[in-house]
């Protein structure tokens, strides 16, 4: 385009342009080059027009609303057929389902002529096709299920199987499972080698079984109650804290074999109790190690049981995946032994905070390794714990080359 | 350096000289400049505000304190949509005839909306789902709805008849008192700002997040935000803006300044904020957020907006109502299918639905790729957001330099290039925080700056649709407009749910900390970007067929203005007093 040109076309968006245009043509008058005005004008073959409209959008209506069922009706079980069998791969509550039984090709079949929806359905198995493996995610903020019994043909379970089940306090696998079992309500593989799931209201089945009425909330804990409801044993075979393992678990105390090698990712994240109906707050506070002992028993009964004990993770700890232990602000102590060679990026975020001026939670990390020893590992970003500190964040003292901190005495 | 000197001396004596009465050809005083400064500012800063509360998941009052789950929604947009459907005909109608309806059929309308209240009432108060058999199929594909059950379908089916009769007669009664005094853009802030500020403190106060049974939360929940959004607040004043001179270069002038300017109020809170958030005890999670920042923030920017409401005119040329157009039904329908720049600007929002139901990218970057909170996300919110402000202060020569052909193929060019070097970077580098995180801030920082001077071509483009349609069907049918969404419909709504699904086997639900999870991260949020990347590079082809250029434009406006004149002048001569009307 020329100059010229370019100035003829920058001026038309400024230029007043005036038409004369007769009183009696106002509402008829054509700009070149654009369409006609047609205002209070009849339409050419009207009636066709206004059919074929309607036609038109209701198929397109019709279409819409039928896609969108489509796309939202949900199968109370869903599987999908592999090479290794049958994978069951989402599961939808009716709203009435408490209790899910992994085993066989279940559907929901309804009750002719019963009216009250909690009871109205039974659950069908078809026990020629056994479930052999579970989709992460089947489960996905189900707030409903309490327990889930795992059949004896179940293979595999994947880590993220059972997310964020609020309800969830038990997991119970058949004796004959070969991949599988659990240790009073909590799922491990065979060889107890793996804890893979402790269920998110896991309390609650405790309360249960020790004769608690209801929760207690924080301020009302007494020494027993956190003893057989919020502590727990991790047996001595374990060797890997599995994914999502123990998150939002209402847990104050962990008690850890020497011999584990592997937090993974998010494996104790945001524990958390309740202060009253609606509020929660951090719980976890004491990690400890035990060492020699051999445990079977999840339930704690003295620190004698579990020989000698020390503060913080394990010596023998490999690895910390990421968010392994983020939110745990009531955490007070942390030490990384020597045998740590990966940490995953924000391994311990958010366990420090600042009330008023007073710095609490993980205040200062202790290090093992001295700072070039410690820099030849395989970190991540943001790994340690940051407070807020004049409207930013700010991380905390790492101690290297330190010694662990001695257990208090009893 | 004098002719500097002289410039700025000249501007100075220019202000001065026309501070209350506008230059030759031009239609704006420079007092109503300062006037759309603060005023806009006020208006656009409570519109954003309003923008942390919504009845959707990532709003952080439902994702911290209601915890519903994500598809939820769309059975919810689901349920509403058949009367949806069948509300907008009669609400279309009524819009584009601005309230004013023959004397019989005003009266039918308003019975049909007194029935639908009366329905809507009583689903709330009974259980109507008990009336059909419990273990039928329909009760049974309602209770197999996620987040709900058959009740609670009932109760939000009612809250929709409820809130659409409820709307729709506040629609007639109050466009028909305050158009004729305040115009069409502005009008709802008169009858909508007092019970909005309660219904902004409401939210916050009234704890139904606390229900137990989610079924129950969920009903409970779309009727409280059902009647929060009875009452508007939206960013009307910069709509007055935008229509505030018949002359094209006058109002691109008022878009690129003064209103620009006025953002920076939002700007400025868009800092404070998440200050203040940073100093609350558990941040976004806190409800102390809803209870307290919020309402005080919406209702200083609510009064400033009243204060100066009265001052900011639209100038459209257009008969006075009196002797308005009036639009039939049919005339409306078939009126907007005639014009060919909807149906341009219809593929492009066709195409674009193919991102419909994706995560906020920023939002996840922000919170659960950098860890963001206080005054250090407030900082990169601003520095990214600023990005656009320099190059939109150059809107007025961008605009006359290029077509707005050329300037909105070359954003979605842009968009698809950013979005693909952000997908790529995710994929490749997802785990290495630090690299991946810079790249898509640098990347964010040039989208944004490449964004502003389209949006305002964007903005100008929808008026002049509407100036266009004024010529060729005596109305701005802005509300027929709506046509269009249902023929796009069954494709919008069936793409729109592939994301929400495919977001739901990747773990997303009400619980966003998945989102902490490197591999579900990755897969919810590159995988929505890679479709959307592919949609942008399909809307630059419906652009190719845009030829309404500013001579077009300028003709328009003449024939709009000769119509407002010659009208006005008849009705002067039958005696009629006038009112709505501006002859430009």
């Amino acid at each position: 385009m020329s100059k010229k040109e370019k100035k003829i076309k920058n001026t038309a968006l400024q230029e007043e342009i005036h038409l004369d245009i007769p009183e009696d043509e106002i509402w008829t008058y054509q700009v070149e080059g654009l369409a006609a005005p047609h205002i209070n004008k009849p339409y050419k073959h009207y009636n066709l027009k206004k059919a074929l409209f309607v036609i038109v959008i209701i198929v397109a209506v019709s279409l819409s609303i039928y896609f969108s069922v489509l796309a939202l009706m949900n199968d109370t079980f869903e599987y999908n057929e592999t090479e290794n069998g049958i994978e069951f791969t989402k599961f939808s509550n009716t709203g009435y389902l408490y209790e899910l039984d992994i085993d066989y090709v279940s559907d929901i079949e309804y009750i002719p002529g019963n009216n009250n929806p909690k009871i109205n359905f039974k659950v069908v198995k078809d026990t020629t096709k056994p479930i052999t493996s579970v989709r992460q995610f089947t489960l996905n903020c189900d707030d409903k299920i309490k327990t889930i019994r795992i059949g004896a043909h179940v293979e595999k379970v994947d880590p993220k199987a059972f997310y964020s089940c609020w309800a969830l306090q038990n997991i119970e696998v058949d004796e004959n499972n070969p991949n599988y079992c659990d240790v009073d309500g909590v799922l491990y593989n065979k060889e107890k080698t793996e804890i893979l799931c402790y269920p998110c209201d896991h309390d609650e089945y405790l309360r249960e079984k020790y004769g608690y009425e209801r929760e207690l909330y924080r301020d009302e804990v007494t020494p027993e109650y956190e003893k057989e409801i919020q502590t727990y044993v991790v047996p001595s075979t374990v060797k890997k804290i599995g994914e999502m393992c123990f998150n939002y678990a209402n847990l104050r105390v962990i008690y850890f074999p020497e011999g584990l090698e592997r937090f993974e990712t998010l494996s104790v994240f945001k524990l958390h109790e309740r202060v009253d109906q609606w509020t929660t707050v951090p719980s976890l506070y004491g990690i400890y190690t035990y060492k020699g002992a051999e445990v079977t028993d999840t339930t704690f009964t003295t620190q004698d049981a579990l020989g000698e004990l020390y503060l913080s993770l394990p010596e023998g700890l490999k690895f910390i995946g990421s968010d392994a232990f983020s939110y745990n602000q009531n955490l007070q102590y942390m030490y990384i032994p020597s045998s740590v060679t990966e940490i995953g990026h924000h391994a311990f975020w958010d366990t420090c905070y600042k009330e008023g001026k007073e710095l609490k939670g993980v205040t200062a990390v202790d290090v093992a390794h001295s700072e070039e020893q410690f820099a030849a590992l395989t970190i991540g970003d943001d790994w340690v714990p940051e407070y807020d500190h004049l409207l930013f964040k700010k991380p905390v003292d790492i101690k290297y080359s330190s010694q662990r901190q001695v257990m208090p005495a009893k | 350096m004098s002719d500097i000197l002289n410039k700025v001396k000249d501007f100075g004596t220019e202000i001065k000289t026309h501070w209350n009465t506008p230059a030759e050809g031009k239609y704006v005083p420079y007092k109503e400049y300062k006037d759309v400064v603060i005023g806009v500012g006020a208006n656009y800063t409570g519109a954003k505000t309003l923008e942390y509360i919504g009845f959707w998941s990532s709003c952080f009052l439902i994702m911290h304190h209601y915890k519903l789950p994500y598809l939820t929604f769309s059975v919810i947009g689901l349920l509403n949509m058949p009367l949806g459907y069948i509300t907008a005909l009669i609400w279309w109608y009524v819009c584009d005839n601005l309230g004013f309806l023959p004397k019989k059929q005003e009266r039918k309308v308003y019975l049909v909306y007194g029935l639908m209240m009366a329905f809507g009432l009583s689903t709330i108060l009974f259980d109507y789902s008990r009336l059909f058999d419990q273990s039928g199929s329909f009760i049974t594909m309602l209770n197999s709805f996620e987040g709900m059950n058959a009740t609670a379908c009932f109760k939000t089916f009612g809250t929709h008849f409820l809130y659409s009769g409820w709307v729709g007669a506040r629609n007639i009664f109050w466009r028909k008192k305050l158009i004729p005094k305040y115009g069409r853009y502005k009008y709802g802030l008169y009858c909508d700002v007092i019970p909005k500020c309660v219904m902004v403190i409401l939210i916050g106060w009234l704890p139904i997040y606390n229900i137990p049974d989610v079924a129950t939360r969920v009903w409970v929940a779309n009727l409280l935000f059902a009647t929060y959004n009875v009452f508007g607040f939206g960013n009307v004043l910069e709509e007055c803006s935008k229509r505030i001179s018949p002359n094209l270069q006058e109002r691109i002038l008022v878009r690129s300044y003064p209103v620009k300017i006025s953002h920076i109020f939002n700007s400025i809170l868009a800092i404070i904020l998440p200050a203040i958030v940073g100093e609350l005890r558990y941040e976004w999670a806190d409800i102390n957020f809803y209870r307290w920042v919020i309402p005080v923030t919406f209702c200083i920017s609510a009064g400033f907006t009243m204060y100066l409401s009265g001052r900011i005119k639209e100038r459209m040329p257009q008969p006075p109502i009196e002797k308005k157009v009036q639009i039939k039904f049919w005339d409306g329908m078939l009126g907007v299918l005639k014009n060919k720049y909807m149906l341009i600007n219809t593929v492009v929002g066709l195409i674009d639905a193919l991102g419909n139901g994706m995560l906020p990218f920023a939002t996840i970057l922000y919170f659960y790729t950098f860890r963001l909170s206080g005054l250090p996300y407030s900082l990169l919110v601003a520095l990214i957001s600023f990005a656009g402000t320099p190059p939109d202060l150059l809107s007025p020569y961008f605009l006359k330099r290029f077509s707005y052909k050329q300037i909105m193929i070359f954003y979605q060019l842009s968009r698809a290039i950013g979005n693909a070097i952000i997908a790529i970077a995710m994929w490749t580098l997802g785990d290495n925080l630090a690299l991946c995180g810079t790249i898509c801030v640098v990347v964010l920082f040039f989208m944004e700056m490449t964004k502003t001077v389209p949006t305002t071509a964007g903005h100008d483009m929808g008026v002049r649709i509407n100036d266009y349609q004024m010529y060729l069907s005596g109305e701005r049918l802005e509300s027929f407009a709506g046509i269009f969404g249902w023929f796009t419909g069954p494709i919008t709504s069936f793409v729109g749910l592939i994301i929400p699904i495919f977001l739901l086997r990747y773990g997303f639900n009400s619980n966003w900390e998945i989102l902490f999870f490197d591999g579900s991260r990755r897969n919810i949020v590159v995988v929505p970007i890679i479709v959307d990347t592919i949609g942008f590079f399909l809307m630059t082809i419906p652009y190719l067929f845009w030829d309404y250029d500013n001579k077009k434009q300028n003709l328009v406006m003449e024939v709009l203005k000769r119509r407002a004149e010659v009208t006005e002048k008849k009705a002067q001569e039958e005696g009629i007093s006038i009112s709505g009307g501006y002859k430009g």
